[in-house]
């Protein structure tokens, strides 16, 4: 670059690099040399002129004397050559912090397994400083609708609690802490084996038939967690040649089991039976011989909206497809006598396999997989390794899942998911009335959408301190720029607790766009 | 009095002003610069940017005077991708973000702003359109707190006030619109990169290619007057370094990127112009609309150039801004409600997170190992080559390409592993290497 004070007119005038233009100009500027700043802009290429609008290119000269305006313009060059990032560092911190996403961490480098996992820790460490890192919070106390808890740094709170999938607020009920008490008195706190051995007891077959009774399919198989169900019913069905088609949005369990299955695997556009259609005829047009799955939540868990099961079914059974629905969360805490999605659209017997967990509504773990063929129920026992080779439930858990079943299918449990919806209009109607975007449809599962992953993790570090215990789901649960908060209703919570909590959520989410000066709402296009 | 002023009149702004008049609309365009001229920009348009010319008949002039390819490939620490753009996601694009697919095309090309601007400014006259260039704003017309006009001057001087319905500031990323009503910067994104290019004649490549080394980017594509535009671009804490000797670190950069592309440009190229360079290119977006304005194109959100994405989104800004206007102007709905309709399509979701995707790779660090990896997965992967690039370019959503089930599955599927690409022989030292400012 030429040095500052060198205003030497070269003969390939044409040829100089506006930078260095631009340095003849402030140089000359600090001089007060008003000839040679505007005999310099002239040679400024005209891309530059047309660029930087602001400067007054054609009248430096003019600026002798009008000293606001030639300081203005010393800024603004200066500006442009100096990149301001350059010369006001922000904190390192909370820029890793909020500019990255756990996807930038997917694939480590080097050979060493253990040290290779520094790069994500290091990032952790950054959010967990910065009081971003919404994950691995622990409980003080029996949470109900209120919670008190610790975050990662030790920190504690109390709040408005949406993190407890408890919808009819089971945890507390008399009934169902009785039943824990007897199995334990009873048979213990340990589940002897694998089910296929001796895990099982009585209350599991009373269990099996309640469950086959809420769902129409009598052929049911306990597992120890509701993951362990989905996994085990994809890879124990599957073969490598056979095909799976799964909602993109369908749950983790699921799309591992897929992934652990086959390769032949179609991730259909979220809920579009047409896209099912579409995939199914065309992989019948060119294999006959093998099996297709189709696979889908019904309550979807971060979306609160759920297919036309009536449609998907009927088109699966067209084309020789299989169905599988996971009703995690919508059975028992939602449809006619707490059937789900299922009840709701009066397929109750009618679809090929229904899957659940226990971890929702029915207050313990568990899952389980059900359909009207005994020889799947044996099939998938033998095949699908996670029931084969993992204990049996324990008898505490299956006494709770039983009398969760027999309270859901009582009066009180229409009594309790009237409460619980309440509770779920007040809090959407709340947070819609304030310009919020609830997704989905009304049901336990309240996403209130945010997007831009930097707006939800400062949004959530607010939220720590003012009262409300909400999950915040970003990638790779929720794609990446549509991260949310997900809030789970229970039927404790009072109306008025739930439209309390969507006014501080409303708050801390105007003060954290205050703080990132951000512009972007929540439209999806 | 005009329905409508406004007030630049290139990518977004004779744009604007040729759709309005189309609808029917008194519309008067001013700009300072004289035309036909250049500005600041390696002006590469992606498949949508060139849909947008054709959807409004400008695709044929282009195409007359520049080279137009539709596969491109992207070279990433020497893994190569080629692929092109889908037509089914372009046509998606269109259908969710206008509410219709005419006119989609699967080329890209790169374009002389002289020759393009000059079309779109024709264009906008044949419609209608007032045009006056040589005509620089000074004032906005504030009435009540509404502005209802502009005053300025004519290329001799001549002082000129004219009033409209609602003024258009198409004024680009120094916007005089914004300066003058002292409008705030959101989202800022300090990091960028630095960029210079030239002209070159003397090769002919074909299709564009795109290197990336380190913390290095080289962009090598075919334009107008048979020349190449040969661009270096690099993280802007590295700008000050480079900028002392520019021809030198030019060609220096090339052959780090890319060693064969620098080998073409010394051995065979001729320079055509001298080197331009820009180092600012912090990425803001202002407020959208108020009372009597509204912003497009770079004025409303501007961005790195490490995409190539500004003059597709000031077309679409264009498509998006006339029609809400013009069911404003008919009567149809009221100013309110056509800017909202506006502003939720450009203040979206998705337009956050490509903005973040763009400030992210504006910042030039190295590849990691496992974006690498994830090169390499998609390699032999054309459907899913094709949608990252249509990713890359603003035409499918970040969101569904950076999902985790999808991820999962193109690691399933990779055909290469890392053992065939020798950035991974010892990775770790590498990628120290690259930390390394290699201009001072
Ligand atoms: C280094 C670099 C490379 C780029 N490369 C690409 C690329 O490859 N592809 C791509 O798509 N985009 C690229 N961009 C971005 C692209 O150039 C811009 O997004 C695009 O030019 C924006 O168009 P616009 O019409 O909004 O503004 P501009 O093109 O900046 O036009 C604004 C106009 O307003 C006029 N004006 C300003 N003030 C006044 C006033 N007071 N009175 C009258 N007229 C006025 C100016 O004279 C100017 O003509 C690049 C940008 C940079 C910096
Ligand atoms: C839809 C769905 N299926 C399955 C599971 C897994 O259940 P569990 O927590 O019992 O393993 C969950 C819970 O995370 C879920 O949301």
């Amino acid at each position: 670059m030429t040095p500052p004070g060198d205003d030497t007119v070269t003969i390939d005038l044409d040829q100089r690099e506006d930078g260095e233009l631009i340095g003849i100009i402030l140089a000359a500027a600090r001089r007060g040399d008003f000839e040679t700043m505007a005999r310099t802009a002239s040679e400024v290429s005209e891309m530059t002129r047309n660029w930087v609008t602001h400067i007054p290119w054609d009248d430096l000269a003019s600026l002798d004397g009008a000293d606001d305006e030639l300081a203005r313009v010393v800024e603004e060059l200066t500006g442009m050559w100096e990149p301001a990032h350059l010369r006001n560092p922000v904190d390192p911190d909370e820029e890793y912090a909020l500019d990255k996403n756990a996807y930038d961490f997917y694939r480590p480098a080097g050979r060493n397994l253990l040290t290779r996992t520094e790069d994500f820790y290091d990032w952790v460490q950054a959010r967990r400083r910065t009081e971003t890192w919404q994950y691995s919070r622990v409980l003080e106390a029996a949470p109900d609708s209120v919670a008190q808890i610790t975050n990662d740094l030790g920190r504690r709170a109390r709040g408005i609690n949406f993190n407890s999938q408890d919808y009819l607020s089971f945890n507390t009920h008399p009934g169902i802490r009785e039943a824990a008490a007897k199995a334990m008195h009873d048979y213990g706190p340990h589940s002897a084996g694998s089910p296929m051995v001796l895990g099982n007891t009585r209350i599991s077959d009373d269990l099996e038939a309640a469950l086959g009774d809420l769902v129409g399919l009598e052929h049911v198989t306990l597992f120890p967690t509701g993951w362990a169900a989905g996994f085990g019913a994809v890879v124990g069905l599957v073969r490598q040649s056979d095909h799976i088609l799964i909602d993109r949005l369908a749950h983790s369990c699921l799309q591992q089991g897929a992934r652990a299955a086959t390769r032949n695997v179609v991730r259909y556009e979220h809920l579009n039976v047409e896209a099912v259609r579409r995939h199914l005829t065309e992989i019948r047009a060119t294999d006959t011989r093998n099996g297709i799955l189709v696979v889908t939540d019904g309550l979807f868990s971060v979306d609160a909206d759920w297919p036309d099961l009536v449609t998907l079914q009927r088109v699966c059974r067209e084309h020789d497809a299989t169905l599988l629905v996971d009703v995690a969360h919508d059975l028992g805490s939602m449809g006619p006598g707490g059937t789900g999605v299922l009840g709701m659209q009066g397929l109750l017997g009618e679809v090929d396999i229904v899957m659940g967990a226990f971890s929702k509504t029915f207050c313990s773990n568990g899952g389980f997989v059900a359909s009207r063929s005994p020889a799947l129920k044996q099939y998938v026992k033998m095949f699908g390794g996670s029931h084969f080779f993992s204990n049996a439930l324990s008898p505490v858990q299956t006494a709770v899942v039983r009398e969760a079943a027999r309270i859901i299918r009582s009066a009180e449990g229409d009594a309790l998911r009237a409460r619980l919806f309440t509770a779920i209009h007040a809090l959407r109607d709340e947070l819609t009335g304030r310009g919020l975007t609830c997704m989905g449809e009304p049901s336990p599962i309240v996403p209130l959408l945010i997007g831009n992953e930097k707006l939800a993790r400062t949004a959530n570090r607010l939220l720590f301190d003012r009262g409300v215990l909400a999950f915040m789901v970003e990638f790779p649960v929720t794609p990446t720029g549509s991260s949310r908060f997900r809030l789970q209703v229970q039927a404790g919570h009072r109306p008025e607790e739930a439209r309390e909590a969507a006014r501080i959520i409303e708050g801390a989410l105007a003060d954290s766009r205050a703080y990132l000066s951000s512009a972007f709402g929540s439209a999806p296009r | 009095m005009y329905d409508a002023i406004v007030i630049g009149a290139r990518c977004s702004g004779a744009s604007t002003a040729l759709l309005l008049a189309r609808q029917g609309h008194r519309v008067l365009v001013v700009d300072r610069a004289s035309f036909p001229s250049d500005v600041i920009s390696t002006h590469f348009l992606w498949p949508h940017g060139m849909s947008y010319l054709n959807r409004w008949g400008l695709l044929g002039e282009v195409l007359a005077v520049t080279p137009a390819h539709t596969t491109v490939e992207v070279v990433n620490d020497g893994i190569s991708l080629t692929g092109s753009v889908p037509v089914e996601l372009l046509r998606e694009y269109f259908r969710d973000l206008h509410g219709d697919d005419s006119g989609v095309v699967q080329s890209y090309a790169s374009v002389r702003r002289r020759v393009l601007d000059q079309i779109l400014i024709d264009a906008a006259t044949g419609a209608g359109a007032e045009v006056r260039t040589g005509f620089t704003v000074r004032e906005l017309i504030v009435e009540d707190g509404q502005v209802v006009g502009i005053r300025g001057r004519t290329a001799d001087g001549e002082p000129v006030e004219e009033r409209a319905r609602i003024v258009i500031g198409a004024d680009g990323r120094n916007s005089f619109v914004a300066r003058t009503l002292a409008l705030p910067k959101y989202d800022e994104r300090p990091r960028c990169t630095f960029a210079y290019w030239s002209y070159w004649s003397g090769f002919d490549l074909g299709p564009a290619q795109l290197h990336r080394r380190g913390r290095l980017a080289c962009a090598v594509v075919p334009t107008n007057f048979d020349q190449n535009m040969v661009l270096v671009w690099g993280p802007s804490e590295w700008s000050r370094e480079f900028r002392a000797d520019v021809p030198g670190n030019y060609q220096k950069a090339l052959d780090f990127v890319s060693p064969e592309l620098g080998e073409m440009v010394r051995a065979k190229g001729t320079r055509e112009e001298r080197i331009y360079g820009t180092l600012d290119q912090s990425a803001f977006l202002r407020p959208l609309h108020g009372p009597g304005w509204v912003l497009v194109g770079d004025a409303e959100s501007a961005k790195d150039q490490c995409t190539a994405i500004g003059m597709t989104h000031a077309f679409r800004d264009a498509e998006l801004v006339s029609a809400a206007l013009d069911r404003w102007l008919r009567g149809d709905v009221s100013i309110d409600e056509a800017m909202t309709a506006y502003g939720d399509r450009r203040r979206s979701q998705n337009a956050a997170a490509y903005h973040d995707y763009v400030c992210t790779l504006a910042e030039m660090r190295p590849y990691r190992h496992d974006e690498l990896q994830l090169f390499v997965a998609l390699r032999g992967n054309q459907q899913e080559t094709d949608r990252f690039i249509a990713t890359h370019a603003d035409v499918a959503p970040v969101s569904e390409f950076f999902q985790a089930s999808n991820l999962f599955l193109l690691n399933d599927a990779a055909k290469e592993s890392s053992a065939d690409h020798a950035v991974f022989a010892d990775f770790a030292e590498t990628s120290r290497s690259y930390q390394q400012n290699m201009f001072a």
